[in-house]
């Protein structure tokens, strides 16, 4: 029987290896995905494979480095940071070949070794500033 | 005489530290919030950081030097400043993840965002660790700034 924690950690692994098939495997098919940077509110496995696709086909080089995992009984916390290069158009931003760097923190629920919710944080301001975007009002659809 | 109750670290003490810590922000008691940390306890608010021609200063550091001119500044901007804890999980070693979200009406200039009597309430994940002396020796918070600028009418990135 896997922990929660080992369950998070096998999906963080898969998504750092940029396999989003392997990292899907780990999530239940009617999972909970709130992404609040992109104010998505939404329910099913399609919905967090298309934001982890989204995320690996606009930075190829994408790496991902965890910090901290905390277990919270059913809860798991995973704070790490995502860097990359831009090379296709993200969250509304051109690609202008910019790095990215950003620090996030991912709130997992899991249940009988699947996830079953999941809460992303990061600041998008930080984001947009990195990839050089200048107006909020000039960005094109988000997500 | 002089009554001492010893309580020891479990989760659910830890919890009851953020949850006296979160009452005390909504009374916009900063001193209380402050008195709840350790001397040293560290601070970081991740999204924080104002870009310079030469340096970026960032929301890191002592919750004494650098949380605490920050609470009390986002009160005097925000004078109804107020949260909403959602979800409080916790763990005997102190950790404590927090869901909440923080509002307010802005009154006075907040970094770079004039004031026009705007609203804003933005999802924000805090990560607390509590020592074994029920004192919170580590604070670190995650939000979205640009919802945060948006809601407040202001839409230049930095």
């Amino acid at each position: 029987m896997t922990t929660p924690t080992q369950t998070v950690e096998t999906f963080l692994d898969a998504f750092a290896r940029r396999d989003v098939d392997a990292a899907m495997a780990l999530v239940d098919s009617q999972v909970a995905v709130t992404v609040h940077p992109f104010g998505l509110y939404d329910k099913g496995a399609d919905v967090l494979r298309t934001v982890l696709a989204d995320l690996v086909r606009a930075f190829p080089d994408l790496m991902i480095t965890v910090s901290r995992v905390i277990a919270t009984g059913d809860v798991v916390t995973a704070l790490f940071k995502v860097e990359g290069t831009q090379s296709a158009d993200y969250a509304g931003a051109i690609n202008q070949e910019k790095h990215l760097d950003i620090d996030q923190a991912w709130r997992f629920v899991v249940a009988d070794g699947l996830i079953t919710n999941v809460a992303a944080y990061w600041c998008q301001a930080q984001l947009y500033r990195r990839l050089a975007v200048k107006r909020y009002d000039e960005i094109g659809q988000l997500t | 005489m002089t009554e001492t109750i010893n309580r020891s670290r479990s989760a659910e003490s830890a919890a009851a530290v953020v949850i006296e810590f979160f009452d005390r922000y909504r009374a916009h008691d900063v001193d209380g919030m402050t008195d709840l940390c350790s001397m040293n306890a560290g601070f970081s608010y991740v999204p924080v950081e104002i870009w310079g021609k030469q340096r970026v200063l960032r929301g890191d550091g002592k919750v004494r030097t650098i949380g605490k001119p920050l609470w009390t500044g986002l009160i005097a901007s925000f004078p109804n400043l107020s949260n909403t804890v959602h979800s409080i999980t916790s763990n005997d070693d102190g950790d404590v993840v927090v869901q909440a979200d923080i509002e307010g009406t802005q009154q006075l200039a907040w970094g770079l965002v004039t004031p026009a009597g705007r609203h804003y309430r933005e999802p924000h994940l805090f990560v607390f660790h509590v020592g074994p002396d029920l004192l919170i020796d580590d604070i670190t918070a995650y939000w979205n700034d640009a919802g945060i600028s948006q809601q407040l009418g202001h839409n230049e990135v930095d």
